[in-house]
């Protein structure tokens, strides 16, 4: 059969397996060019319903792509891909809700917004499928770059594009180094394969001489994903990015890339580098209790709730490495998947709460929130339910999947990581409870509020009441965390 | 003949590659900026020759695409636009070049270490080779860029449409960024 036949003919096979990206890649650039073009000017604000049937569409495809590898073995599709898929895809979608209110209220309802967000969520989706080094690397530089140019979205404002500078800059910087690392594990493997499951049988081999070479690779890919995530010692970009960056792309950025970050995290160190484990466990350690420690004290001293939750999340990542960290790799990603699935839930709704108190030009520094109970009861309570989950206090959905993690790292020996995450926990709760404390025992100082638009309202409601009832449906949220696996 | 052209291809190769020194050195030292761009493009066409001898011809044309076409061009537009004269007067040593140097010589000194502990101790294993099913039925010393396409749709067709998609997102990204303000 001539080359090109044989070509055409595997990519025909191929191409079912990355259904759901193309459709967002097409729906992007068809929304770019023509469809920018003829649409009036007038009728901009209509690309948000565009964009969220495009994401509904991505997510059904996505749900029912069937098993398989393919693309020279550089994707696959499995229960971990679908799962992590469309976790991103729901923050996504989230993400669009949540833009309304400020998009409307700035004048930048325009399709680039909309067209990035795709294309970001594009890039997260093959992602969380590549099982070849080269392909991770690329889908990571296509979620990076898009997030970048999100963050510095408002460009007028100099804080969104130091932000968007800061965040570049550092993102190049580590890019270069994951890149190194990839590149040096390459050699140490022979030189034949970047393959995860072919590098990670070669690495096992690898000769007592190559023994620096694989360590110094397997660093410097583990500084580079300890970047993405923004993990300590390696978190500096991300305070000033989450402060500087437009609300709902904040959100956006606690949720898509950290999630899609981390399944790469858990793919390539567990299933690429499980053989060279000990090479990796004690800094990885490390990373997880700095995370943790650094992230919750540093947290404690913020004014800017957008810099204290992005402190909170630095720290929240630093639980999920523990996850990471299992030397059963399979049941770490469960662990991280339901954590994430109950993080999503408590961070948007968080999030919908702090722009709908922006949208008066409120709502950025924690004294906004004094006294919030007697102006607007239910959104206080609303507020409560996401700080005393993030917190991990039961019987709310974030103690369910903070007690399914830790009980997995127990199990697996690391006890003095656990003791240290519990410990920091319980500082945790002391931020999270000083926002409530705000709320309700302290007068209110600001004007009335206006009424919570529809969006808002929706989203607040559905991921307050999930917070609050998810525990029941625990054996049935066990059962869908059983569905992520890989082959 | 043969050997002939041997001796005069790897002649040629020394002198080509002492003419890239010496563009770059002119590069490093030209005063004004738009010597510094003729010192750069010329080394880069020496290098591209440098390759040709190599017989690396595909490598040789993307190399004067890339940095003799797009790159030395870009490099001009910068030097027409912002006035660089002001800038002449800056101490060339600042207080944290020591710092610099000594950082730069302590990774350096690492990875000579890592290297020759891999390569050159006394049971370094074989030398490095690109997959060989890469370039299956090629003569890849004189097709390479056959072989080169073979890599990149072949094998790595799904990084190559990633790129394609960067690539779309980075001209987006410079629309969104440096767009007119809205009045």
């Amino acid at each position: 059969m001539p080359f090109a036949q044989q070509l055409w003919q595997a990519m025909l096979r191929d191409l079912p397996l990355i259904s759901g990206p193309l459709t967002l890649f097409f729906a992007a650039t068809i929304m770019l060019w023509p469809g920018d073009l003829l649409l009036p000017s007038n009728k901009k604000h209509i690309w948000a319903p565009i964009t969220l049937g495009v994401l509904a569409v991505s997510a059904a495809l996505v749900a029912n792509t069937a098993n398989g590898s393919g693309f020279s073995s550089m994707f696959q599709v499995d229960g971990f891909t679908r799962g992590f898929q469309l976790l991103c895809t729901a923050a996504a979608f989230i993400t669009v809700v949540l833009s309304q209110p400020q998009l409307n209220a700035l004048q930048e309802q325009t399709v680039e917004y909309y067209a990035l967000i795709l294309f970001s969520l594009g890039g997260m989706q093959l992602l969380v499928g590549a099982t070849d080094l080269v392909s991770v690397y690329f889908s990571v530089e296509l979620m990076a770059l898009c997030i970048y140019i999100l963050v510095a979205y408002l460009r007028t404002q100099e804080r969104s594009i130091e932000a968007g500078v800061k965040y570049f800059l550092l993102g190049a910087f580590s890019s270069g180094i994951l890149l190194y690392g990839i590149s040096l594990l390459f050699a140490a493997g022979g030189g034949v394969t970047t393959n995860l499951l072919q590098l990670n049988q070669k690495l096992a081999l690898a000769t007592h001489n190559n023994s620096l070479l694989v360590f110094a690779g397997v660093l410097m890919v583990l500084v580079g994903f300890a970047f993405k995530v923004a993990a300590v010692p390696f978190h500096m970009w991300s305070p000033d990015a989450y402060e500087g960056a437009p609300t709902p792309i904040t959100a956006y950025l606690s949720m898509a890339p950290k999630a899609a970050a981390l399944a790469a995290f858990l793919r390539v160190f567990g299933t690429g580098l499980a053989s060279v484990h000990s090479d990796w466990s004690a800094p990885l350690g490390f990373i997880a209790a700095a995370s943790m420690i650094l992230g919750n004290v540093a947290a404690l001293r913020q004014q800017s709730i957008k810099r204290m939750l992005a402190y909170s999340s630095i720290a929240h990542v630093g639980y999920m490495l523990l996850g990471v960290l299992s030397k059963d790799p399979l049941g770490g990603a469960r662990a991280v998947w339901l954590y994430l699935l109950t993080y999503l839930l408590m961070q948007s709704g968080a999030f919908a709460v702090i722009i709908h108190l922006q949208g008066t030009g409120e709502g950025e520094r924690l004294d906004d929130f004094r006294g919030l109970a007697r102006r607007r009861p239910m959104l206080a309570f609303a507020m409560m339910v996401f700080m005393l989950s993030l917190a991990g206090i039961p019987p709310l959905l974030g103690f369910f999947s903070k007690f399914y993690l830790f009980m997995l790292a127990i199990q697996q020996g690391q006890y003095l990581l656990t003791t240290i995450a519990l410990l920091t926990s319980a500082v945790a709760a002391t931020y999270y409870l000083g926002v409530v404390n705000l709320m309700y025992f302290k007068e209110p100082t600001g004007v009335q509020l206006p009424r919570l638009g529809t969006a808002l309202a929706l989203t607040v409601g559905c991921t307050c009441g999930l917070v609050l009832v998810g525990t029941c449906f625990g054996p049935w949220l066990l059962d869908w965390a059983q569905t992520i696996t890989w082959f | 003949m043969e050997q002939s052209l041997a001796v005069i291809g790897s002649h040629l190769f020394l002198v080509f590659g002492l003419l890239a020194l010496g563009g770059a050195a002119t590069m490093v030292f030209a005063r004004s900026a738009v010597h510094s761009v003729v010192g750069f493009l010329f080394c880069m066409l020496a290098l591209a020759s440098c390759y040709l001898c190599l017989g690396a011809e595909f490598l040789a044309t993307a190399q004067i695409l890339v940095y003799a076409g797009g790159i030395v061009v870009l490099f001009l537009f910068v030097v027409m636009i912002v006035e660089l004269s002001k800038y002449k007067e800056q101490t060339r040593f600042q207080l944290h070049t020591p710092w610099a140097v000594g950082l730069v010589v302590a990774g350096a000194a690492a990875f000579i270490a890592v290297f020759w502990q891999t390569y050159f101790s006394p049971s370094a294993p074989q030398a490095l080779t690109l997959d060989p099913t890469l370039a299956q039925g090629l003569d890849v010393a004189n097709q390479n860029a056959q072989a080169i396409s073979r890599g990149l749709y072949a094998d790595f067709l799904l990084p190559f449409e990633i790129l394609s998609v960067i690539l779309l997102v980075a001209l987006v990204g410079a629309v969104v960024l440096a767009k007119a303000e809205r009045t």
